[in-house]
């Protein structure tokens, strides 16, 4: 009985530590991309009004010649939130952290103090059900959730696996050039693919047989976006890539602006 | 017994002025009482010096029983007299008012009707004694005065009782009647809201006096009685209200009874309450919905308790006139974050609330969403022309610095607030409140917080809530039903993820909910004050999004209901430019109605040069149209009186228009009742008859002691009257004083001695 009694304590005590603990400080991961990597600001650890979460999630498998195991989440980062965030706050009034917040669903409270969240590469990742669960919890409190970074007909199923998952039976659609997200703050009506630094490479704008940017979400009962799906591009590399001279400049400002208006599309709907 | 020993009756003593009638002047009655004291000075102490054993107190004694045995002599030489006014036999009127209501016709202890005990009284010997001396004009009384000839046109059946309105009629019988005195036989059952000041003082100017004589129980023995139901007289639809159910009871202290609000046979709520000590009134809130547009007839009742004595008076009907209206909120941001998101969801589904929203996006953009047909333009950002922000009814401020504003559109925000009646709410941020620089600004008058002196108020750091005991009470932070569980609901919720230290509430203002920041201290988190016409709030955190909504599964609807029920108390008073009103929305027993309209120009100044019409629907095909009088004390304020037909329930529509411009309509009901004010307040109202005798210079009577009220009521200054002196000298009372002062001198010196 005591031996329980002592054990309830712990437990109960952790419970507490968990819920005082409820919003994680900023945590610095290793990433998957050498070259991704970025110097971690001196006021990181300061606390303001908003920053973009990064989800970590499990992958179907590592990323090609990268040994770093399955993650695949980390892809572009950090240096493709730094510099993102960094125009978040000279071309917005948010209030906005220097530094990104990797969140994970991992059944605690922590990720629903980060309402915007981003993935990259979600052509492998690879939800369980109870991650799942979490996201569609996580979106219909309020949450908004934007995906990035995968291309063509099989990473898109195997996205969907694991969206089917979160939302068997919203469909995903189109989103309509006249929805508020391409006119909050800049009017987005002409859009175009935005390639990856492959293209520095390759000279070509598209991967797979991803040929054509596909800006698509899927809705809430309201008539809001919860998730936007940015199919056929790459946002993530525009923005890891906007100050180096051989990036495209039209590519760059195109994934930052696209940025500005979904996050202030999601902090005004 | 008073009599025997004072010669006249208790009334000569109380109406007279005490006179000496002997030729000498006053003066020298004082220095005969100070010669005589002096010398009885001498004698006791020349006596103390001789004989020595009556000295010290003893010696005071002696020449105080001596001296007051002269003084009362020399008095009686100086002829004392008391003048009195009568009444002259056969020249005067006595009015016998006789209440004819419905709850005279109560049977209390002994088996008769206080109406029965009432002739009783009047024909054991009071009237023939009154009929003796002076002419006797019998009234019966209920919601009018009626002359009667005879006591069996007594019915006891009248709807209500308005002592008041009697007696002026009375009153005004006297104008041209030498009336003397009034009668008033009455348990003093009341509807009318007592007597007014105006009655009281006339009947003084006239120096009538009123003799009341009480009927029936002052206290039942086992009862339960509604006092009192308040709800608000309007609402919006889909509304939480709260009535407020004011009872007091007899008998069944401890025992529970079960309070039941209905709608047209619909239950909107039922409680069962604990009862209070016996007479004690007792205040319970019940909260209900509002339901759709419409009038609610909202029918309380208290179910009838175990042999319960009177069940008529556990009902009563109020009326809430739910508004098919849309309020406008304006929501003016200055920074792109979650609260403004969050705070758009929760009031999303209310469809009585129409959130505007001007979010400052980038240095130089705003993002305008004013996607309401019924809704005013906002493509220029914050209103520049005050009627255009006046038609909003509430407006929230959030994390955006006072500079932002212009001066005049501060002075905007101020007449809003104070002048159009709107609501504004402060919401925290690091660009709000002291932060923002709202101390030097004009808005700080309108804050219900006095802002700290620094800056750095706004903190990022978690805090958790808790209930003032206000906020207890109130319908803004009522999530559950249950008061206590309301309470530790909040206590236990998630922290919300920052604050901002607001100041000091106010002076008036009312503080509904403490913050509690987990590194410790305590601040008030939303404060709420009522300014000029409208009203304004602080809610002082840009943070509540976390731990409310966020943190809460998607079943929880706490911050969706606490930012309705904010937004609502926001807006829900918001006058429109023609505010249609009446005192009394239920009229028991009662055919006159005042009206009352309050109008408007765009600017809310008052429109006195308007013309205002109340057209009127009542029951059975009642369709009228008054016109309307400006107020001549009021400005923009018209009234009119009505006389309802019949019982049943009313709608008025009151237009205003000046110069052919349509200044707007509003919309009131009300209902008459009938035969239901003499349902409550069945007890003998002792007090009330007791101050109205006190108050004229008349005298309560119980039924036994009435017979004395022949001897009494001759003396009255009203009527035709000879003023009479009546001598002291001779009183019974003086002789036996004179003889206790001699006898009491005597026995002392006995005792000592000394004789």
């Amino acid at each position: 009985m005591r031996v329980r009694s002592v054990f309830l304590l712990v437990v109960a005590g952790f419970a507490t530590w968990g819920v005082l603990r409820a919003q994680r400080p900023f945590q610095q991961y290793q990433t998957a991309e050498e070259h991704a990597e970025y110097s971690i600001p001196s006021d990181a650890y300061e606390t303001h009004e908003w920053t973009r979460a990064r989800l970590a999630y499990p992958s179907i498998m590592a990323p090609h010649g990268y040994p770093d195991g399955y993650k695949r989440w980390t892809i572009d980062y950090p240096r493709s939130d730094r510099l993102l965030l960094k125009g978040i706050k000279r071309l917005t009034r948010i209030d906005a952290r220097s530094v990104e917040q990797v969140v994970f669903l991992d059944g605690s409270d922590d990720v629903y103090n980060w309402p915007l969240m981003y993935a990259v590469e979600v052509g492998y990742w690879n939800l369980t059900d109870e991650m799942a669960a979490q996201l569609r919890e996580y979106l219909l409190r309020g949450g908004f959730f934007m995906c990035d970074d995968f291309h063509g007909t099989i990473e898109w199923e195997n996205f969907m696996n694991s969206m089917r998952k979160v939302f068997p039976d919203r469909p995903v659609v189109d989103i309509d050039n006249k929805d508020p997200i391409f006119h909050v703050i800049y009017d987005l009506d002409d859009r175009f693919q935005v390639a990856g630094a492959q293209y520095l490479m390759t000279g070509r704008r598209y991967e797979y047989d991803g040929y054509e940017a596909k800006w698509r979400g899927i809705y809430d009962d309201k008539g809001r976006l919860m998730v936007a799906i940015c199919h056929n591009m790459d946002l993530g590399d525009a923005w890891e890539w906007s100050d180096d001279p051989r990036y495209p400049e039209k590519w760059a400002s195109l994934a930052y602006r696209i940025a500005c208006n979904y996050f202030m599309y999601d902090l005004s709907h | 017994m008073f009599e025997l020993f004072f010669k006249y009756p208790l009334a000569v003593f109380s109406r007279g002025t005490f006179v000496l009638l002997g030729g000498w002047p006053k003066w020298a009655l004082i220095a005969a009482i100070l010669l005589a004291a002096a010398g009885f000075g001498l004698l006791v102490r020349r006596m103390t010096a001789e004989r020595g054993r009556v000295h010290g107190v003893r010696s005071v004694a002696v020449w105080l029983l001596q001296t007051a045995l002269a003084s009362i002599l020399l008095l009686m030489l100086w002829h004392p007299a008391l003048s009195v006014a009568t009444l002259r036999p056969q020249q005067n009127i006595i009015a016998v008012v006789v209440d004819d209501s419905a709850s005279m016709a109560v049977r209390d202890a002994g088996g008769s009707s206080r109406c029965e005990a009432a002739v009783r009284v009047l024909n054991s010997g009071l009237l023939d004694a009154l009929q003796k001396k002076f002419q006797v004009r019998l009234y019966g009384l209920s919601d009018h005065l009626e002359r009667i000839q005879k006591l069996d046109q007594l019915h006891c059946a009248g709807p209500s009782t308005h002592i008041g309105d009697s007696l002026k009629e009375v009153l005004a019988d006297a104008s041209s009647l030498p009336i003397g005195a009034v009668v008033l036989l009455s348990d003093g059952a009341d509807n009318s809201g007592g007597i007014d000041l105006e009655t009281i003082s006339e009947i003084r100017r006239q120096r009538i006096p009123v003799h009341t004589i009480g009927f029936g129980r002052e206290k039942m023995e086992r009862d339960v009685e509604l006092s009192d139901v308040e709800v608000p007289q309007r609402a919006l639809p889909d509304s939480r209200l709260a009535a407020q159910v004011s009872f007091h009871q007899h008998g069944y202290a401890g025992q529970t009874a079960k309070i039941t609000l209905k709608d047209g046979g619909k239950i909107l709520a039922s409680r069962t309450v604990t009862l209070k000590a016996d007479g004690v009134e007792q205040t319970e809130s019940i909260l209900f919905n509002a339901g759709t547009a419409g009038v609610k007839t909202i029918e309380t009742s208290i179910d009838a308790l175990p042999n319960e004595e009177n069940v008529k008076n556990n009902q009563l009907v109020r009326l809430v006139n739910v508004d098919q209206r849309t309020a406008l909120v304006l929501y003016m941001e200055g920074e792109p974050r979650w609260e403004f998101k969050f705070l758009k969801r929760a009031v999303e589904d209310d469809r009585n609330l129409h959130l505007l929203t001007i979010l400052r996006t980038t240095q130089n953009k705003i993002y305008v969403q004013d996607e309401y047909n019924d809704a005013p333009r906002l493509k220029d950002g914050f209103p520049t022309r005050v009627e255009d922000l006046f038609q909003f009814d509430g407006l929230i401020i959030g994390s955006s610095e006072a500079a932002y504003f212009t001066s005049n559109q501060q002075q905007f925000i101020h007449d809003f607030v104070d002048r159009r009646g709107g609501g504004l709410l402060f919401l925290g941020g690091k660009d709000a409140l002291a932060d923002g620089g709202y101390k030097q600004s004009a808005l700080n008058d309108l804050l219900p917080v006095i802002l700290p002196d620094r800056k750095g108020t706004f903190v990022r750091a978690p805090a958790n809530v808790e209930l003032t005991s206000a906020g207890r009470d109130s319908l803004i932070t009522r999530i559950e039903e249950d008061p206590q569980k309301n309470a530790e609901k909040w206590r236990k919720m998630p922290y919300i993820l920052n604050f901002q230290d607001p100041g000091q509430p106010k002076p008036g203002a009312v503080v509904l909910m403490d913050g509690l920041p987990l590194q410790g201290g305590r601040f008030p988190l939303l404060i709420t004050e009522n300014f000029g016409r409208g009203r304004t709030a602080v809610f002082a955190t840009g943070g509540s999004w976390r731990g409310w909504q966020m943190q809460m599964p998607v079943s929880d609807m706490t911050h969706e209901m606490f930012y309705t029920q904010l937004l609502r108390w926001l807006v829900s008073d918001t006058p429109r430019r023609v505010v249609a009103s009446t005192p009394r929305q239920v009229l028991e027993d009662e055919a006159r109605v005042p009206l009352r309209a309050q109008v408007f120009g765009a600017t809310y100044l008052p429109a006195s040069d308007a013309t205002v019409e109340a057209h009127i629907l009542g029951p059975e095909g009642i369709a009228e149209t008054v016109e309307m009088r400006p107020d001549p004390v009021e400005q923009g304020v018209f009234t009119a009186e009505y006389t309802t037909p019949k019982a049943g329930s009313y709608l008025v529509e009151m237009t205003a228009k000046r110069a052919g411009e349509d200044l707007g309509r509003d919309t009131l009901t009300f209902r008459r009742e009938d035969g239901v004010a003499e349902n409550f307040k069945v007890e003998q109202n002792r007090e009330l008859l007791e101050k109205l005798a006190q108050e004229t210079g008349g005298r309560y009577y119980t039924p036994a002691e009435a017979r004395k009220l022949g001897g009494d009521i001759g003396y009255s200054e009203a009527g035709i009257t000879v003023r009479e002196t009546r001598d002291l000298w001779d009183m019974p009372a003086v002789f036996l004083l004179l003889l206790l002062l001699r006898s009491g001198e005597w026995l002392l010196r006995r005792k000592w001695g000394v004789i």
